[in-house]
């Protein structure tokens, strides 16, 4: 053989063992492609070194080359086997968990991120201070209505109270504003809720003020306004720097104080700016509402989330008051409070939307080991734990996500939603738990109809499904009778295993080990 | 892997010629009259079941013999109880490959 015909063989050799490296992973094809070169030069040295002339040596280093083929094949499908998990990773029990803890993660992390969820206020107990009354008149049957007067204000005030030591006014109305944003120029709007109160308004609530100036505080030229967070954030465009800017309410200019947290404080009314006034200025006018702090007489004889209040007019001609004293905490259930309601709700309701039995029945008296028993229960504990705090996350995002809504649509929306979502999810979870192999937890799949409808009474009809383990038979029947009223569990012994090697479980190494013969 | 584990023939041979000091995918070819197309797939397996382990020759001794460097393969403690057990099942296993044959290579 010529130099030339000798060198295009070996050109040939190297092209099929390069063909045959595109068919191995490109993680390992480097080193493939280094162990077959070096074979190969043992292997031509060996059978067909340079000036031979035998044929048969260089046909067997071109079966050589072609036997890199074959290899490179077995690699690749090694590389599928071992990312065979990622296929078992579907349905199982594992899977489960991570896609509950995703769906928490994220409930979670939107009540912290959407604005108006004030995730950390509503998470907080002491949202509403506690010793607190909103006093009304008994002759309204809605509660949101304001119904007193300034002068009954002013006269409880002046008087003193065994049961209350401190009163505060506020009413709402609807006024135009005007004012500079730092972005735009000057802005106006044609109705803002504004709420028009009693200076002492936030110390006697004890309410904190955001971005307060102490300057501010102390120049007494123009009356104070405390912008609510939703306003600032919206039209002031959250800026911190917004105390000491003056807006126009009406005819009248005021000075921006601070700014108010959004919370559920169990005021009514929707307000966008509280404008502080000194007691003479709401001397008369409309209704409004009127919060009284407790003394503590006055706590230990109104523990109760609403108390009659009769008020003694110091005219004796004129008649007693008949007023309510509403409970601020009453007055607004905190969050929490709806999630339990709600939880306690739908494990009621549970029974009458699915069959609450976990389907454990076995075709015959096969009962799983202790171990595999506490497994299955602690999967279905783990579930249900946290199902719960993903109800109690999603139906706060869904009902304090929009800062439009008030407190009471937000509380019904919670009740709804909270009890929606949790029936739905322990429904699920139930459900869920009878499609689980209780061997290995994992979804049973691939369901095949077996028998026929209309031999319903003279043989068995219905579905089965396979455990993908190898482990069990889910036997569902199409039509529950008498004899067969529940779905039943075979489990499945090892001479089974053949069937599902490689599926993760018994056999594989048998079936990785056997090798063909050649 | 548990050494009882049932090897098939073909895997047994490798491992024999491997314990036969048959250290390298040409050499088991040549020992065992298998084509490369079954030696080399059949050590991934074994590789990948930790019967063998391989290594790369040191460069420098390829160097020194002008020629590229090998990959070596050798049996892992559980491939020398697989063989164990295998022999048992193949009694012909040492006859085709006693361990002598290495010695000459």
């Amino acid at each position: 053989m010529t130099p030339s015909r000798e060198s295009s063989l070996h050109l040939f050799h190297l092209g099929l063992l390069r063909s045959a490296s595109f068919l191995v992973p490109g993680k390992q094809r480097a080193e493939w492609w280094r162990e077959w070169y070096a074979e190969l030069w043992h292997v031509r040295h060996a059978c067909a070194p340079p000036g031979s002339v035998s044929r048969e040596g260089k046909r067997q280093v071109t079966a050589f080359c072609l036997g890199a083929f074959q290899d490179a094949v077995c690699i690749r499908r090694q590389c599928r086997q071992i990312r065979m998990p990622h296929a078992l990773w579907q349905g199982s029990a594992a899977q489960c968990i991570f896609s509950l803890g995703a769906a928490l993660t994220a409930s979670y992390v939107v009540a912290l991120l959407l604005p108006g969820v004030r995730a950390g206020q509503i998470l907080s107990p002491h949202q509403v201070n506690p010793g607190f009354v909103r006093i009304q008149n008994t002759g309204y049957s809605d509660d949101s209505s304001p119904t007193i007067l300034p002068r009954q204000y002013r006269a409880w005030k002046e008087r003193k109270q065994p049961y209350f030591d401190g009163f505060a006014f506020y009413r709402v109305t609807q006024e135009p504003v005007q004012w500079e944003s730092a972005s735009a120029g000057p802005q106006a709007s044609t109705g803002w809720g504004v709420a028009r109160a009693s200076s002492n308004f936030f110390l006697l609530l004890r309410l904190p003020i955001q971005f307060a100036d102490p300057d501010i505080e102390a120049a007494g030229n123009m009356p104070k306004v405390i912008l609510s967070e939703g306003i600032w954030k919206r039209e002031f465009g959250a800026n911190p720097h917004v105390a000491g800017s003056v807006v126009r309410l009406g005819l009248q200019n005021a000075r921006i104080a601070g700014v108010a947290p959004d919370g559920s404080w169990g005021l009514p009314g929707k307000v966008d700016l509280w404008l502080l006034e000194p007691d003479s200025a709401i001397s008369s006018g409309a209704a409004g509402y009127v919060i009284a702090h407790l003394t503590a007489l006055g706590e230990s004889e109104m523990w109760r989330p609403r108390v009659p209040i009769t008020v003694n007019n110091s005219n004796s001609d004129q008649p007693e008051d008949d007023l309510l004293g509403v409970s601020l905490e009453a007055g607004t259930p905190d969050p929490w409070s709806i999630f339990l309601f709600t939880v306690f709700l739908a494990l009621l309701a549970l029974p009458a939307t699915t069959s609450v039995s976990l389907g454990e029945y076995a075709v015959y008296s096969h009962k799983p080991s202790w171990s595999k028993r506490l497994y299955r229960w602690g999967f279905l504990s783990a579930k249900v734990a946290l199902i719960l705090p993903i109800v109690y996350f999603s139906s706060l995002d869904l009902a304090y996500g929009r800062t439009t809504f008030d407190t009471t649509t937000a509380v019904y929306i919670q009740l709804v939603s909270s009890f929606s979502i949790c029936l739905f999810g322990l429904n699920w979870a139930l459900r869920d738990q009878r499609q689980r192999c209780p061997v290995c937890l994992r979804v049973v799949a691939h369901p095949a109809q077996v028998g026929q409808a209309s031999r319903t009474f003279l043989a068995w009809n219905g579905t089965e499904l396979m455990c993908l383990g190898g482990h069990t038979l889910l036997h569902v029947p199409g039509l529950p009778t008498s004899w067969f009223s529940t779905q039943r569990w075979l489990y499945l012994d090892a001479s089974w295993a053949f069937l599902f090697a490689g599926s993760g479980t018994g056999m594989e190494h048998k079936a990785i080990t056997g090798f063909s013969s050649p | 892997m548990a050494s009882e584990t049932k090897l098939s023939h073909t895997a047994a041979m490798i491992l024999q010629a491997l314990d036969a000091g048959f250290v390298y995918g040409f050499s088991i070819m040549e020992m065992t009259g298998l084509p490369s197309g079954t030696v080399y797939p059949a050590m991934r397996r074994l590789e990948r079941d930790e019967l063998i382990r391989s290594h790369w020759e040191r460069q420098s001794i390829a160097d020194a013999e002008q020629r590229p460097a090998r990959k070596y393969y050798e049996l892992t403690k559980a491939g020398k109880a697989t063989l164990q057990a295998s022999r048992k099942r193949y009694p012909l296993l040492e006859r085709l490959i006693p361990s002598e044959e290495a010695k000459s290579v």
